[in-house]
């Protein structure tokens, strides 16, 4: 698994007018799963209200994505394979927006399955889906957590 | 102006708003289709919505068609998000009543353009309407004389619509923006003033003592 150091420490601690709080350490991020390239993109839509946007949205990113993941797999138990794709559809979005890419490309593997796939192939994709999404949360989780030191 | 995001997932619907908000745009938020159906039906509904194809109970194409079957005299500009990027799904978006569409993920920039293009269009769409009322109210003003007049043979009298007899030159007043100076014309002046003149000092003459 590749693994990337990176330092949340650039050269400069005031940004858009105001103090950013960064880690003083650099962070071990699992670069296979987000993609960190997407995510510090969004460091020049940071409000100047002093919040950070990044945290937000790891939040509801989180939130949501646990709740997508059982919709995932309680949906394939029960063949529900509109739901199941719906869900799968919703959850590439977001995953995509914040560069979590492997948790994007299974669901986009969700979203072409149907009825002719058998419930095994479907429940080797969710079971890739939860590893994947387990990986992705943790590096958010680490990223968040270096953003608030 | 004021955008309406209807998005039903929160990362996309927060970063969407972020950014809009950044570009300068009043923004109002739905997570489903339903919520912003009824906030498009209100009298100062948003007049740019940014919806996504697939949402909980009634979903964008669903919420573009209602949109266009309202009819409106503002209906607002549609921007379709789609996260597929096949032609069908396009043309779908477009047949359903969308002015604009953007497959997922979007780059930041095309959709600051795209929104700025509506935005143009929409602003063009309420000057337009605005001369149009103005025009409306100056028709109103408009006296026009149109249609079959009975007039007299020998007066030259009108009939008016309430079967009254009037001189066609207070007819043509009431009926337009016209007014009339009185004059006598050359042929008039010949063979009715020039007669009544000489008559007139040919009786004073007459009437005049010797001198």
């Amino acid at each position: 698994m590749k693994k990337t150091m990176i330092s949340f420490s650039a050269n400069n601690d005031l940004e858009h007018g105001r103090q950013v709080f960064r880690p003083a350490q650099a962070a071990a991020i699992d670069n296979d799963a987000v993609d960190m390239k997407v995510l510090n993109a969004f460091e020049e839509l940071q409000p100047d209200d002093g919040s950070d946007l990044i945290v937000e949205l790891i939040d509801l990113y989180l939130l949501a994505a646990a709740q997508r993941v059982t919709q995932i797999r309680e949906a394939s138990i029960a063949t529900e394979w509109v739901l199941l794709t719906r869900v799968a559809h919703n959850l590439r979005g977001s995953s995509a927006n914040l560069g979590v890419r492997k948790v994007a490309e299974i669901c986009q593997k969700l979203e072409w399955m149907d009825r002719h796939d058998s419930p095994q192939t479907v429940a080797v994709q969710v079971g890739l889906l939860e590893y994947e999404s387990a990986r992705a949360g943790a590096a958010l989780a680490a990223v968040r957590q270096g953003r608030l030191v | 102006m004021r955008v309406l995001i209807a998005e039903d997932d929160p990362v996309s619907r927060r970063i969407l708003e972020t950014l809009l908000r950044r570009w300068g745009y009043e923004v109002t938020s739905t997570i489903d289709g339903k919520a912003a159906w009824d906030l498009l039906q209100e009298p100062d509904a948003p007049s740019l919505a940014i919806l996504d194809i697939m949402m909980p109970g009634i979903d964008g194409l669903e919420l573009c068609r209602r949109v266009r079957r309202s009819q409106t005299s503002m209906p607002p500009y549609i921007i379709l998000l789609t996260a597929n990027q096949g032609v069908r799904e396009i043309v779908k978006g477009i047949e359903a009543g969308a002015d604009d569409y953007l497959t997922k993920p979007y780059d930041r920039e095309e959709l600051r353009v795209r929104v700025q293009v509506g935005a143009r269009i929409v602003e063009l769409q309420m000057k337009l309407s605005e001369r149009v009322q103005q025009l409306e109210v100056a028709l109103d003003h408009v006296k026009q004389l149109q249609g079959i007049l009975p007039i007299c043979s020998y007066c030259k009298k009108i009939r008016n619509d309430l079967n009254y007899w009037q001189h066609v030159e207070s007819y043509v007043s009431d009926h337009s923006q016209a007014e009339f100076s009185h004059g006598i014309c050359p042929t008039c002046y010949e063979t009715k003033v020039k007669p009544q003149l000489e008559s007139l000092q040919i009786s004073q003459s007459a009437a005049a003592p010797n001198s």
